[in-house]
């Protein structure tokens, strides 16, 4: 009980205001007539320390016996004021930063950020370069779907694909490293280019890498998708149809999943994306089932790009000539890239000095999360964790 | 319908209302007052804008401003639209119900730039506690516990090299006489 992180400690603020604005103490039941029938009415609380939550997130669920009749989810546990803290550094300085956004997919955050500062600057970027950056974040939406799928595994209780996941995320772990010196927060994309060059052998053991993901996918479906237990546990549970999907502002593996075939490497292309030759996988399920086979088929579609990218890759420099001190020209401008769990954007006002003057990260989880209660009304007490698993969430990135 | 249409469109219907306006690529831009905010965002949702990517606030000092940036999924087109809201009475309509998507957008933007959404259904903070004093993202916001960013020495060190650009280049100091193998005491010549 309590809000350690208040700043008015008192008897009154001792109590989370929420919480005393309910008609009934969490975990108690009340009996109430509706529409003829008894309902037990109750509250549970689940998080913001709870293993299935990926991190610190509240969820307040009303319940009528098993089912759940509404769900508030409580966010902002690991809020640090992000925008502040970058509106007071330099443009350059933003990009370790933009690492602890979805510290499970950095190369994309470091990418999206770059980018931005580029189109505001109008500065073009060495082919080299590009290449490097779209290889580097696809191997990262690879190793995001893998932890995911690992995690949602677990989540579900399917405790061997956990193992298996981890396996080969940790050597694309390992390809980062070798580039980068780092295995989680890489910092490893400059506004105008890259930090380093491959090192050398790099590229063999990337391709050696993508030769023995591939027949990986047959191996995790011999563990999951073809597992009967499995599909039933997930299958149109979760739903939420197109329109919803549009009205909420989903995005990325969430709204393909519910039919749409919407994709911004494809849609609005960025960076070289629109070089390449790869499918966009689409589900019209609209179920947890659905974006399960979106991102399986989404790695394989991955693997494709950073194949035709290693044939393609240029020699050459990779940093564009820069200033010394990066100063956009004054004006505001909104970039948006697709990330591993949708639409990353970053909305960016410059004033023409070397700081930002306001910086915005429209963070797709956190789109995604607001629909959670669409999704959760009218499933199962047991079904929520797989719900919330399917959103792919990372509150790093949520909470900002 | 091309983005040059749309803004026909806006103009006519909005007229003076509008400022600001112009065509960057597929994006129009565009800036209006607090109470246009809202009829302009149903036009634009009626001209096929189904998509809200983001609503941001920004502090200009001397006003606040609402920021909204919609698509579609159907054609390639995009919107920017800055709404200006009066600093001492931040109110503007919300649009929660023309986007859902907008519901915690606008409780973001409540938290930390303090704008209030008329009509929102769920008004509260999202990020911050719900007895949090002030809005951080204003630029007068103030915390004693908000340490200031300092660039430790660069100051002094780009003073330096100011300084040293327009000063002649000092003469490069003569590097230490290495001891002679001889040496093997490790006295210093010329002291003895």
């Amino acid at each position: 009980m309590g809000a350690p992180r208040r700043r008015v400690r008192g008897a009154e603020s001792d109590i989370l205001m929420d919480t005393t604005n309910l008609p009934i103490p969490i975990g108690t039941t009340v009996m109430i007539e509706h529409a003829g029938e008894t309902m037990e009415e109750m509250y549970v609380n689940m998080g913001p320390q709870h293993p299935s939550t990926h991190g610190v997130l509240r969820l307040l669920l009303k319940l009528d016996g098993e089912v759940i009749t509404d769900c508030i989810p409580y966010i902002g546990y690991l809020h640090r004021c992000h925008e502040k803290i970058a509106e007071n550094r330099t443009y350059p300085q933003v990009v370790p930063y933009t690492d602890r956004l979805d510290y499970l997919a950095s190369m994309s955050m470091n990418f999206g950020y770059v980018l931005t500062v580029e189109r505001l600057m109008g500065q073009q970027v060495p082919a080299r370069a590009e290449h490097m950056r779209v290889i580097l974040a696809e191997l990262q939406r690879i190793a995001s779907h893998l932890l995911w799928l690992g995690t949602f595994g677990l989540d579900l209780g399917n405790f061997t694909i956990f193992i298996y996941c981890f396996r080969e995320r940790e050597m694309i772990l390992d390809l980062f490293e070798a580039v980068s010196g780092q295995r989680l927060n890489y910092s490893f994309y400059r506004i105008g280019g890259m930090a380093f060059d491959f090192p050398d052998g790099w590229l063999d053991n990337c391709r050696a890498f993508l030769e023995w993901f591939k027949p990986r996918i047959p191996e995790y479906d011999a563990l999951v998708t073809d597992n009967i237990l499995f599909q039933k546990r997930i299958q149109g549970i979760g739903v939420i149809d197109a329109k919803s999907a549009v009205d909420w502002g989903l995005s990325g593996p969430m709204l393909r999943a519910s039919g749409l075939k919407w994709d911004l490497r494809r849609n609005d292309p960025y960076s070289i994306y629109d070089r390449f030759d790869f499918a966009i996988p689409v589900f019209d399920t609209c179920d947890v089932w659905a974006r399960f086979l979106v991102r399986r088929q989404e790695m394989l579609e991955s693997v494709k790009i950073i194949e035709q990218a290693l044939d393609q890759l240029p020699s050459g420099e990779i940093t564009a000539k820069m200033p010394k001190t990066i100063k956009p020209p004054a004006g505001q401008v909104y970039v948006r890239t697709e990330s591993p769990r949708g639409e990353l954007g970053f909305y960016l006002v410059s004033d023409g000095t070397p700081k930002p003057y306001r910086y915005k990260v429209r963070s797709p989880a956190f789109c995604n999360l607001s629909a959670l209660p669409v999704m959760m009304k009218g499933c199962l007490v047991a079904d929520s964790v797989a719900i919330l698993g399917s959103i792919d969430i990372v509150l790093g990135e949520i909470d900002r | 319908m091309t983005p040059d249409e749309i803004l026909e469109q806006l103009k006519q219907k909005f007229g003076d209302a509008l400022s600001g306006t112009e065509v960057k690529g597929v994006e129009v831009r565009l800036t209006t007052a607090a109470v246009n905010g809202r009829p302009v965002c149903e036009l634009l949702r009626d001209l096929g804008f189904e998509y809200l990517n983001c609503l941001s606030g920004a502090d200009w000092t001397t006003h606040l401003e609402v920021v909204y940036n919609l698509s579609s999924l159907r054609h390639p087109h995009k919107a920017h639209l800055r709404v200006r809201v009066d600093r001492d009475h931040p109110v503007v309509r919300s649009v929660s119900d023309l986007w859902r998507a907008a519901d915690w957008h606008e409780r973001e933007c409540f938290d930390l730039f303090g704008v209030q959404f008329d009509g929102h259904p769920d008004h509260r903070r999202i990020l911050l506690p719900e007895d949090w004093v002030g809005y951080p993202l204003r630029k007068d916001y103030a915390d004693e516990r908000l340490v200031p960013y300092t660039d430790y020495g660069m100051e002094e060190k780009v003073a330096k090299t100011e300084a040293a650009k327009g000063a002649p280049k000092a003469a490069k100091a003569e590097p230490p006489k290495p001891l002679s193998k001889n040496n093997v005491t490790g006295e210093i010549p010329g002291t003895a």
